[in-house]
């Protein structure tokens, strides 16, 4: 598992409605950061826990999901 | 890299605090709901079950983050048919006990008779065109009516906006309605499977289920084809040392963590079955066209007399209901604190604020997009189609591919808005 760290690329979907969470997040993970061995994902968007997880881990991600406030997530996504 | 060394981690927030601001809000919530259910109950008992039920209907919507926008959607967008199973599931159980409650009021199908207050919807291009607009509107817009309203009560400003586009558009709507009634709906035939070609109860029965699986499994296949697995999530574990926090802890899969699809769509299948035997099936349109009507009123917009839409059932066919409370009003109100309950129990509620004036619009439009479809299929994905199926009748089936080919033109939209 990776390190808490502050050089960690973020992402910010918050106030995103559906899909673009996870569209955003895909988007990163192909185009903008190809390969990015770690990436933070924030959301307030309840749905992308159980969207998020399995396009990252088809592109060989672990996922580590943190709650940070109310109705508010960070997940970490990083290569195994 | 194999799958099984793949995972997902939860970690909890102050897994230790088991009762939040947000848990004594939900608390009040829930107890100004069962004050006004009881208010109710004094002048109309039936509203009052309604109320009740709709905000578990609420409650489970928000749970399992239930969306038929998603369903459609994701198909196309990512290979996912998370959603879609869960909606699968959901309907195959409301046909077992629909169709027990049908054969108690039409015994012997065949002779034409329909069960009355099932959403047996006329078949042809209405049913067709709404289809697709809806499923173009709540793509473009995230959500479809019933998600946007249980979105709305977790702080989904953009929701607001999509449910107010709703509104407008089911306005419109009611201005063509006798247009789209002469020239087409009133041609337009009912298809009971029942009464089709002698199947009777048991092959309508047989020939619906079969259709459900089939939509299963070819869900499951796209999902297989697209590599994804759903992922086995790891907790951390926290010991739960005192009796609060365990009791926290036990509460947790039913309040904390989000429920799984297929549980809510049973949960919402079973509640569809009670709701049919006190009232009629679920569906939240006929409100929301009410509601229309009232504000076209304010406008000073003359309301036209809508010609057959009582005599078709379904949703909209109860928005004639007059007075504040009413058992439309329960059913789409209801479910407003119910999810507001989901949400706050879970520490969930925020009020959510696009930053992208673009997500306005597209909530806007969606809902514009929406309102008009429900109001011509008379009802959305809930009334004409998670209602329509089980009750055996081919305009569910229609409605959802049309919902399935908007959904996926809405898909090639969204792609295209940054």
């Amino acid at each position: 598992m990776t390190e808490r760290n502050e050089d960690v690329p973020v992402l910010d979907v918050r106030g995103e409605i559906c899909p673009y969470p996870m569209m955003k997040t895909n988007e990163e993970l192909d185009k903008n950061r190809p390969g990015v061995p770690v990436l933070d994902v924030l959301t307030d968007h309840p749905p992308a826990l159980s969207t998020i997880p399995p396009q990252a881990m088809k592109r060989g991600y672990e996922v580590e999901i943190d709650e940070i406030d109310n109705g508010e997530w960070r997940l970490r996504l990083s290569k195994a | 890299m194999t799958t099984e060394n793949v995972s997902a981690k939860v970690q909890p927030r102050n897994p230790l605090i088991p009762v939040s601001d947000q848990t004594w809000a939900g608390l009040a919530v829930l107890a100004v709901t069962l004050v006004i259910g009881w208010v109710m109950s004094r002048t109309d008992g039936t509203a009052a079950a309604i109320w009740v039920l709709a905000g578990v209907f609420g409650f489970t919507l928000q749970r399992s983050r239930f969306c038929f926008a998603s369903a459609f959607r994701d198909l196309f967008l990512f290979g996912s048919g998370h959603n879609m199973k869960g909606i699968m599931a959901g309907m195959a159980v409301t046909t077992l006990g629909f169709a027990a409650i049908m054969h108690w009021i039409v015994p012997n199908p065949g002779s034409g008779v329909l069960p009355s207050e099932a959403h047996v919807l006329p078949v042809g291009l209405s049913v067709v065109v709404g289809g697709v607009m809806f499923g173009v509107g709540m793509v473009i817009a995230g959500g479809c009516v019933s998600g946007s309203l249980y979105r709305m009560a977790e702080g989904y400003v953009a929701s607001w906006v999509t449910i107010g586009g709703v509104i407008v558009g089911l306005g419109a709507l009611t201005l063509t309605w006798n247009w789209w009634y002469g020239t087409f709906i009133t041609h337009e035939p009912k298809i009971w499977l029942p009464n089709v070609a002698g199947l009777g109860y048991t092959g309508a029965i047989g020939l619906t289920l079969l259709g459900l699986l089939a939509i299963y499994l070819l869900v499951t296949w796209v999902e297989a084809r697209n590599g994804l697995f759903t992922p086995k999530i790891n907790r951390k574990v926290t010991p739960a040392m005192t009796f609060p926090s365990r009791v926290r802890e036990a509460s947790d899969p039913i309040f904390k963590r989000g429920w799984p699809i297929v549980i809510g769509g049973v949960v919402l299948g079973v509640l569809g079955i009670v709701m049919y035997t006190i009232h009629m099936p679920l569906g939240v349109t006929g409100e929301l066209m009410r509601a229309s009507q009232l504000v076209m009123g304010w406008g000073g917009i003359d309301v036209p007399v809508l010609d057959g839409l009582a005599t078709l059932g379904g949703c909209t066919g109860r928005s004639g209901e007059s007075g504040l409370i009413s058992h439309t009003f329960s059913i789409t109100v209801g479910l407003l604190p119910g999810a507001l309950m989901g949400a706050l129990f879970a520490g969930e509620f925020k009020l959510r604020l696009p930053n992208n004036w673009r997500r306005y619009v597209q909530s806007l439009g969606g809902g514009l997009l929406m309102g008009y479809a429900a109001g011509l299929a008379i009802g959305c994905t809930i009334g004409a189609f998670f209602s329509a199926v089980p009750s055996l009748s081919v305009s569910g089936w229609v409605f959802g591919l049309a919902l399935g080919v908007g959904a996926f033109v809405g898909t090639l939209i969204i792609k295209r808005i940054p």
